[in-house]
């Protein structure tokens, strides 16, 4: 694998493989047993911090589409909504992580990833893109962790 | 040499809340017992109009000053900046549960902000007493404080005693044996301009208005020009100055949302932000990246945006939705033009 890149948030390096595409909704994607394999990007992961909840309104073999809501993420420094980062079918959403989610910290490249998909008309970035969207929105990103949302 | 008192004051919640009258007496009972304080209880410090009697006992203060309050300490201390009651920031050493990691946002940056003005040369130290639940952590820091303070007391009076011939200093010390501050401003102890207890702490009205944070303002007049209740104004420097908060709209935060430096508080507002929290996660109090992560949450202008119309109407008067006091924004966005990026982006909204 060619060496990652790495997005500077501060003095934290954000990395960022180079063997897989990414999602606007900071979701990285990567072929697995013939469809999408989803999980958080390390920048996402930095601004949450510790994984102390995850929870799916959906169950497995369901239809979404963009944005609909899917779940719930609870970590010690924030809590989110999560949304499908595409139209398809979630086929299946990692069973270990409901049992307990830590390995998204510890492994969010790997073992942490979140859920399975057929996914259709992905809009999804290059590693670079990726990183281009990161530095556009940086700022803006710090502001809303100022809190002004 | 002659005794350093420092002053401590509490200011109660609003309402009856048991849990929060329970900790406020215990800090109390507790403080009184300590040598060297001047304790005093006053009632909810937004909510303290010029007239009222603590509000009075405050600018009689003229030493070093301990604040304790169920405000943000950023914001406790730029509502006693408004009223006049100004000092050097004191650094408290109790804070929102350890974060300890090289979090980004907290980074100190250079101030932006244009700064106080008149600021003597004391110090004003904001406690805020939702973070801790017992009086001891409390107790603790005041006695630290107290220890800081006398110490740079006794530096000052050392570093005057210096430059000055000492007999007057001498007998200055004869004069007011016991009440004399030791930063030679010589204050009247709380008790001694007899501030009647009841006075003191007689209920006030509710109030609503925004607190400017003047380290974070640059006088760019976002606010100035968003609010149309002409809550703002400039003093006769050109300072930005809320000049008629009886006009703001009570609930509505817009101004703080559109301000780009968050410098506007509302101390009494939901959003811990808004209400002058520190930068980041506050205690148990969590970030909400919904919005990051995809969901449809209004952003901030399109929300002040909102409220300020919701309060037009609420006037008898036509909303105006973005056509009004969002100038400068809006004619930023049209001219810079579409960089690869923003071409990236559309093109990803269309595939979306």
């Amino acid at each position: 694998m060619i060496e990652p890149l790495t997005f500077m948030m501060g003095k934290y390096a954000a990395v960022l493989p180079t063997d897989r595409r990414y999602c606007r909704n900071h979701m990285w994607m990567q072929p697995a047993d013939g469809m999408q394999r989803f999980g958080f990007t390390s920048y996402a992961i930095r601004l949450m911090q510790d994984v102390y909840f995850l929870d799916w309104s959906v169950g497995d073999d369901t239809n979404v589409k963009l944005k609909q809501q899917i779940g719930h993420i609870e970590t010690s420094k924030a809590m989110s909504d999560l949304f499908a980062p595409c139209d398809g079918m979630i086929v299946r959403f990692n069973p270990s992580l409901l049992e307990d989610p830590s390995a998204i910290n510890v492994d969010g490249y790997g073992n942490g990833w979140l859920f399975e998909m057929q996914a259709t008309g992905v809009g999804s970035m290059t590693v670079e893109e990726y990183m281009a969207f990161l530095d556009a929105g940086w700022e803006k990103t710090q502001n809303m962790l100022k809190g002004h949302m | 040499m002659r005794r350093h008192r420092l002053t401590v004051v509490l200011s109660q919640a609003q309402g009856k809340h048991p849990g929060k009258r329970a900790l406020e007496e215990s800090v109390v009972a507790a403080l009184i017992m300590e040598p060297g304080l001047d304790v005093s209880v006053i009632p909810f410090l937004y909510d303290l109009g010029p007239d009222h009697t603590g509000r009075m006992f405050l600018e009689s203060v003229k030493g070093d000053m301990v604040v304790l309050s169920w405000l943000f300490p950023r914001a406790a201390f730029w509502i006693l900046d408004r009223d006049g009651i100004r000092g050097k920031h004191g650094e408290s050493l109790i804070k929102p549960a350890a974060d300890d990691d090289d979090d980004t946002p907290e980074t100190p940056e250079a101030s932006k902000g244009i700064g106080s003005v008149n600021v003597p040369d004391r110090h004003i130290y904001c406690l805020d007493l939702r973070e801790r639940n017992n009086h001891e952590p409390y107790v603790e820091e005041i006695r630290r404080i107290a220890a800081e303070s006398k110490a740079r007391a006794e530096a000052k009076t050392q570093a005057a005693a210096a430059s000055k011939p000492q007999v007057v200093d001498l007998g200055m010390a004869f004069l007011k044996p016991t009440n004399g501050h030791a930063n030679g401003q010589a204050a009247p102890a709380a008790t001694e301009l007899k501030f009647s207890q009841e006075e003191l702490l007689k209920t006030p009205g509710r109030r609503w208005y925004p607190v400017i944070d003047y380290s974070r303002c640059t006088n760019c007049m976002e606010c100035i020009d968003f609010c149309l209740f002409g809550v703002y104004g400039l003093d006769g420097e050109s300072r930005l100055l809320v000049e008629n908060q009886d006009n703001c709209k009570k609930g509505c935060p817009a101004c703080s949302r559109v301000c780009p430096e968050q410098a506007i508080m509302f101390p009494d507002y939901k959003t811990p932000a808004i209400a002058g929290a520190p930068v980041g996660a506050v205690g148990s109090l969590k970030i909400d990246l919904t919005r990051l992560f995809g969901g449809d949450t209004k952003d901030a202008v399109s929300q002040a945006v909102a409220e300020r119309d919701r309060e037009l109407v609420a006037d008898g008067r036509d909303a105006v939705g973005t056509t009004v006091g969002l100038a400068k924004r809006q004619s930023d966005k049209a001219e810079t033009p579409k960089d690869d990026l923003d071409n990236l982006m559309d093109a990803l909204d269309a595939e979306f």
